[in-house]
């Protein structure tokens, strides 16, 4: 064991973390208005898209993310490409484009997909008595959802939320294929000199231990926060 | 005030309510008996359009519903006479008792802020939960939920307010409180349909008890008559199953809390 | 990028099934054996001794938050060098799947952990204890009462945890190991980087077919068994 080199590929890997929470945040900030979109399209059946709705979320939750991120990142710039360029004719380099760009639709489109069932699902969970309460007092179906369904089943998703962030958080240990220099891309570079590969991911691991453990900290605060109308009864 | 003409409803195969007929004058409480599965439950959320009837009519004042070509508008307006008190309380998760009785005020029925807040701290006050305007209902026990229930109902101010057994999901030593409060808005004039099964509270509270069985009506009288001289035998079976010595304890246990 | 080839895409499939069995080995061997160490865990989590639900909830709470990729490497490089340190056993001419079933394996665990606890929680009280009453012994009462209500509640939980392994053994390829995921890597370096488009969408067409077949099977089996659960939901229907 290597310790001075464990040690210092440490430091030069937390020089990755910015970026992964960079990649993490966009996708689930992209995820949660275009995931509850989605999520809207498949309670309500609208026509023509809830079949493509739900295909779409079948295929990205059934393909390994690995083999998701292999798939875009090498068709989506050759694609984007001739969309750009030979249709539009508009000159944009879409190689130059910095691979950060392309994780971050790479993990948007899986949190999109996940974040759909998660918001579908809590919309579902929540008694129809609710809106039956709503309607006798008054309230349009648009205030029914507004007011008092979706403050509910956003605070019940919380902790689902929080699961598929920890896990894009991980999926993002996969952004070194798109050559993105994000933590493990560090730690493996660093390792590839001299060979130092096991000391190398025990840093990504210990890394990864350290922004799970705070990211789980977090949720946990939210989910007590957004839900202390579910406080028990004290007296 | 409220008349229904043959109210039908079926689910699947099997027929519900195969044409109830009611009349119900302002200021009449109408306790709604019968035994489980003779439809009074589905007739009430009939009325209200929670689950929708399949056929008949609803002649509410000047506004006369046919329920079968009956447009969201209609419905709109007929919910906005009436008041609803659910089984278990459907108060709304999110939002303390305070905010639960004003939702209707202000975002239903446009009443300003201020002037809601007190309507509803009032009404609050009425069931005598004052001082819980800001437990949410995770924090109330059953039988103060659904005082809020009522109060969220009674705050709006409906010419009726519908109660689905409101007490049939509390435990027993928190029925007392409901009814008193139940009871204290029929004193005030308020016209009400109950659906219970509170023999006591029929007997004591009601103008007049319906009974119900397999889907119609089967008697309805003032009360005295009702429980000391039915007529139908079925009426007879239902009353025969229920003791008299519990009647009478309910009575006692409802009175008592009144005095407290 | 070459135009998509339709007749491509089909052929590929002809170049990668024949390694779906290797990848189908390494997922039902990781089943079995996160199943085993997720149920000793979950014992653990459950037991009265505080050491043993420390040690199973720091274990579930690190691995949580480990990558599958870190994981797998990090059993790939530190297990041998860990094992020729402490036994003196030389693993290196072990077969790479091994590795990967051993880092899956320890990754699932903790997530099988979690759901086998929630299960046997949301069973347990008043089962085991009309089951006792009624004469059956500690052993008897779990096996023939608890367990066998535990796995019907666990089943859906079970079925995404597995839904999740079975596409995270797609990584196995990144250590070398040539299965369907590294077949079509294979294929693609044979074309010097063409046709990855086909390639990769033929993976995922076999990769959805897998999943549909898990998730109808599990759906299948949850009707099947909760045959005998309807039961018990009519007994706390009445005492609620």
């Amino acid at each position: 064991m290597n310790t001075t080199f464990l040690i210092h590929t440490f430091w030069l890997s937390i020089s990755g973390i910015p970026l992964t929470i960079l990649i993490t945040g966009a996708a689930l900030l992209l995820g949660l208005p275009l995931g509850f979109g989605l999520a809207w399209i498949k309670i309500r059946k609208i026509k023509v898209l809830y079949p493509l709705a739900v295909a779409y979320t079948s295929l990205i939750r059934a393909t390994p993310m690995v083999l998701l991120i292999l798939l875009f990142y090498s068709t989506l710039p050759s694609f984007l490409n001739v969309i750009i360029n030979k249709h539009f004719h508009l000159g944009i380099k879409v190689f130059d484009i910095n691979p950060v760009i392309y994780a971050i639709i790479v993990f948007a489109l899986i949190a999109i997909a996940n974040l759909s069932e998660v918001f579908r699902s809590a919309i579902l969970t929540i008694d129809p008595g609710q809106k039956e309460a709503a309607l006798m007092v008054g309230l349009s179906p648009t205030q029914i959802y507004r007011r008092i369904i979706i403050p509910q089943a956003l605070v019940s998703a919380i902790p689902n939320i929080g699961n598929l962030t920890l896990n894009i958080l991980k999926g993002t240990s996969l952004a070194f294929m798109m050559a993105v220099p994000e933590i493990t891309a560090v730690a493996k570079t660093a390792a590839s000199y001299t060979y130092n590969y096991t000391e190398a991911y025990i840093d990504i691991f210990v890394i990864y231990f350290i922004l799970g453990a705070i990211l789980q900290v977090i949720f946990k605060f939210l989910e007590r926060y957004l839900g202390r109308h579910k406080l028990k009864r004290t007296a | 005030m409220l008349t229904v003409k043959n109210f039908k409803k079926k689910y699947h195969q099997h027929e519900v309510l195969k044409g109830i007929d009611m009349t119900i004058e302002k200021g009449d409480v109408v306790a709604l008996l019968g035994p489980s599965g003779s439809g009074k439950t589905t007739f009430l959320r009939g009325l209200a359009f929670l689950t929708p009837g399949d056929s008949g009519n609803i002649i509410f004042d000047d506004q006369k519903i046919d329920i079968q070509s009956a447009t969201a508008n209609d419905i709109k307006q007929l919910r906005q006479k009436m008041g609803f008190v659910f089984q278990n309380f459907n108060l709304f998760a999110n939002k303390t008792a305070l905010q639960n009785v004003e939702e209707g005020l202000v975002i239903g029925h446009k009443i300003p802020k201020a002037e809601a807040k007190q309507i509803a701290q009032e009404a609050l006050k009425k069931v005598g939960l004052l001082e819980f305007s800001d437990h949410f209902p995770s924090q109330l026990s059953g039988g103060q939920a659904q005082r809020v229930g009522i109060a969220r109902a009674a705050a709006l101010n409906p010419e009726i307010i519908l109660l689905d057994e409101p007490t049939s999901a509390l435990d027993p030593e928190l029925v007392a409180d409901v009814l008193q409060v139940i009871k204290q808005l029929a004193d005030e004039g308020k016209t009400m349909i109950v659906v219970t099964h509170e023999m006591a509270f029929a007997r004591d509270v009601a103008d007049k008890v319906v009974f119900m069985d397999r889907g119609l009506v089967v008697e309805q009288n003032e009360p005295a008559e009702f429980f000391d001289h039915p007529k139908s035998p079925r009426l007879k079976e239902f009353l025969s199953r229920i003791s008299a010595a519990s009647v009478a304890n309910n009575s006692f246990e409802y009175e008592k809390s009144s005095v407290n | 990028m070459p135009p998509f080839s339709f007749e491509f895409f089909l052929s590929v499939f002809g170049e990668i099934l024949p390694y779906l069995p290797i990848t189908l080995l390494i997922i039902i061997l990781s089943i079995i054996f996160s199943s085993l160490l997720g149920s000793f865990l979950a014992a653990g989590g459950i037991s009265r001794s505080l050491f043993w639900r420390t040690v199973t909830q720091s274990y579930v709470f690190v691995l949580r938050s480990t990558p599958p990729i870190v994981l797998l490497f990090l059993v790939f490089y530190g297990f041998p060098k860990l094992l020729l340190l402490f036994l003196n056993i030389n693993v290196n001419g072990w077969q790479k799947s091994v590795f990967v079933v051993i880092a899956l394996s320890l990754l699932f665990a903790s997530n099988l952990a979690e759901v086998f606890k929630a299960a046997y929680l949301t069973v347990n009280t008043g089962q085991r204890e009309a089951a006792l009453m009624a004469g059956l012994s500690e052993w008897q009462a779990f096996y023939r009462i608890t367990l066998p209500q535990t796995i019907v509640v666990a089943l859906p939980n079970f079925a995404n945890t597995v839904a999740a392994l079975i596409k995270d053994a797609a990584l196995a390829y990144v250590i070398g190991l040539v299965d369907m995921m590294g077949a079509g890597n294979n294929l693609i370096a044979r074309n010097f980087g063409h046709h990855s488009l086909e390639t990769y969408l033929a993976l995922a067409v076999v990769y959805w077919v897998i999943f549909i077949i898990v998730e109808q099977g599990t759906k299948y089996l949850e009707k099947y068994l909760s045959k005998s659960r309807a039961v018990d939901t009519t007994q706390s229907g009445v005492t609620a």
